[in-house]
């Protein structure tokens, strides 16, 4: 086996304890992150789910000429806000009326002239559906002449807006803040194994090792602890995540793509953590 | 070749551990350095090894200069130069084999130089037969020889020892003092740093250079005395 896998391999065999532990405080510094992460990321998909039904009703006048209605239509389809287009017609919004108010039927059975006008509704791209684009999108569509009124829910789109900024940040904060610890986690376990091997640093100096040199194994056996702390934080987490949707219906986990990104993380943060305490133990005193 | 002009070295705390040096040890010789503790030996040798720069004066080692020196450089210096210390640090998980290949491993030599060199320098001293015994299970002048080892394996042009005897009894002192000796005689430049002055007795007529409060006192080559 070449240098610098053997020498990282050993590390492991040499000091299986102090291994074990820099590995398990790895685990739950990204159990925690992950823990976290999978939070916010079910916040988003109920935040999602409710953007989703964000859509612009624009209802026509009574009497507008259908060739009238398909040039609007056509041209909306141009939009590039826009993500489908549906018309319902008078006596469509009609049967949808006594469908969904069925308690009112027989008030829409009575009815001589229908009351309802026709509309379209326009939902938008995800994306495109912050209230200052959709009160956009609605700004453009009112300027036909046969459009009556054009709706929104503008109150529970900047609402639904504010919780998605909420929860953005407070990912991001609380989220940056266990990535912190965690790194420092693991920057702490790594100094610790340098420490138990400051004997061997001094001799690859006298004899003319150079710090590169001396780095590799280290920042690989820091990468292979990060990754090994990753697998076990993801087995820990899926055991977690099974006995909660078990109570819980429908829980969104990490996606595998994500899952891959989690796992290189760790493997990411376990050589950043080694370079770092390394610049310590190469460049620390005298060279 | 190692050359000290005017060499003065003063730490901040303790003040000067070396004043105004100057000595040129050329290829192949020998020489003792010696002087009672707290003469600057060590830091002579720490000036050689450039883990220190001098606060004046120049020090010169094998085409590196300490005043032009750059730090990526200074690996490649080390190279050239063979340590060993009282306290032999080895690596007590290691075998002798293994020490001594280490020191070849982290400078990145092929594996088959490696294959051939550990054996034959394990030999020189006098040790092939304990090649597979850890530190601990050696004696101090057996360990004090797998420390020489691991110093000539890489080929330096000289081998410094500091205070390589200090930790040994009188017979092993001078067991240790003929290893270097054998080595000289090959042709390799030794510096030899002792407290002990009667190791000197059966060298007569070897160089010596004498320290004390990091003054050059005497050096018998430059013929005062």
């Amino acid at each position: 086996m070449r240098y610098t896998p053997r020498e990282a391999f050993f590390a492991f065999r040499r000091a299986p304890l102090l291994t074990a532990l820099s590995v398990v405080t790895i685990a739950f510094a990204l159990y925690t992150l992950a823990v976290f992460g999978l939070v916010w990321l079910n916040i988003e998909r109920v935040l999602d789910d409710v953007a989703q039904r964000v859509e612009v009703i624009v209802f026509l006048e009574d009497g507008t000429d259908p060739g009238e209605s398909a040039t609007l239509m056509s041209e909306l389809a141009t939009y590039p806000e826009v993500d489908s287009i549906a018309y319902v017609s008078k006596d469509d919004a009609l049967a949808r009326a006594r469908a969904d108010l069925s308690e009112y039927r027989d008030l829409y059975e009575d009815l001589e002239v229908n009351p309802l006008p026709a509309s379209i509704e326009v939902a938008l791209k995800p994306g495109f559906r912050r209230s200052a684009q959709v009160r956009e999108v609605a700004g453009r569509v009112e300027q036909f002449p046969f459009v009556e009124e054009v709706k929104y829910g503008e109150e529970w789109v900047s609402k639904l807006n504010f919780l998605q900024d909420i929860s953005l940040f407070l990912g991001l904060v609380v989220g940056g803040i266990f990535a912190a610890v965690a790194f420092v986690a693991i920057g702490a376990t790594i100094n610790l194994v340098l420490i138990a091997r400051e004997d061997e640093f001094a001799i690859m100096k006298m004899v003319g090792a150079t710090p590169g040199f001396i780095a590799q194994p280290f920042i690989l056996e820091g990468f292979a602890k990060g990754v090994i702390g990753a697998v076990l934080a993801l087995v820990l987490l899926t055991a977690t995540f099974s006995a909660l949707e078990q109570r819980v219906l429908s829980l969104g986990f990490y996606t595998p793509a994500q899952i891959v990104i989690g796992v290189a993380l760790g493997g990411f943060l376990g050589a950043v953590g080694s370079v770092l305490s390394l610049r310590r133990h190469l460049y620390g005193g005298t060279t | 070749m190692i050359l000290f002009q005017n060499v003065s070295k003063e730490y901040p705390k303790t003040g000067f551990a070396l004043r105004d040096v100057s000595f040129h040890l050329r290829r192949g010789e020998f020489v003792f350095v010696t002087g009672p503790s707290g003469a600057g030996k060590t830091t002579l040798v720490k000036l050689i090894t450039m883990e220190e720069r001098p606060s004046a004066g120049t020090v010169r080692v094998s085409g590196f200069s300490s005043d032009r020196i750059k730090r990526r450089e200074i690996p490649y210096l080390r190279r050239r130069l063979g340590v060993v210390f009282q306290d032999f640090r080895l690596l007590k998980n290691r075998t002798a084999r293994e020490n001594v290949a280490f020191s070849m491993e982290v400078i990145g030599t092929p594996r088959e130089q490696i294959g051939l060199a550990v054996p034959r320098t394990l030999a020189a001293v006098g040790l092939a037969s304990k090649a597979d015994h850890l530190p601990a299970e050696l004696s101090g002048g057996e360990q004090q020889r797998v420390a020489i080892a691991r110093a000539l394996v890489n080929e330096p042009f000289v081998l410094l020892a500091d205070e390589p005897t200090g930790n040994l009894d009188e017979r092993v002192s001078k067991d240790i003092l003929r290893v270097c000796k054998d080595i000289n005689l090959r042709g390799m430049a030794v510096l030899f740093v002792t407290h002990d002055r009667s190791l000197l007795d059966d060298h007569v007529g070897a160089r010596v250079i004498e320290l004390d409060s990091g003054v050059l006192v005497k050096d018998t080559e430059a013929g005062d005395s």
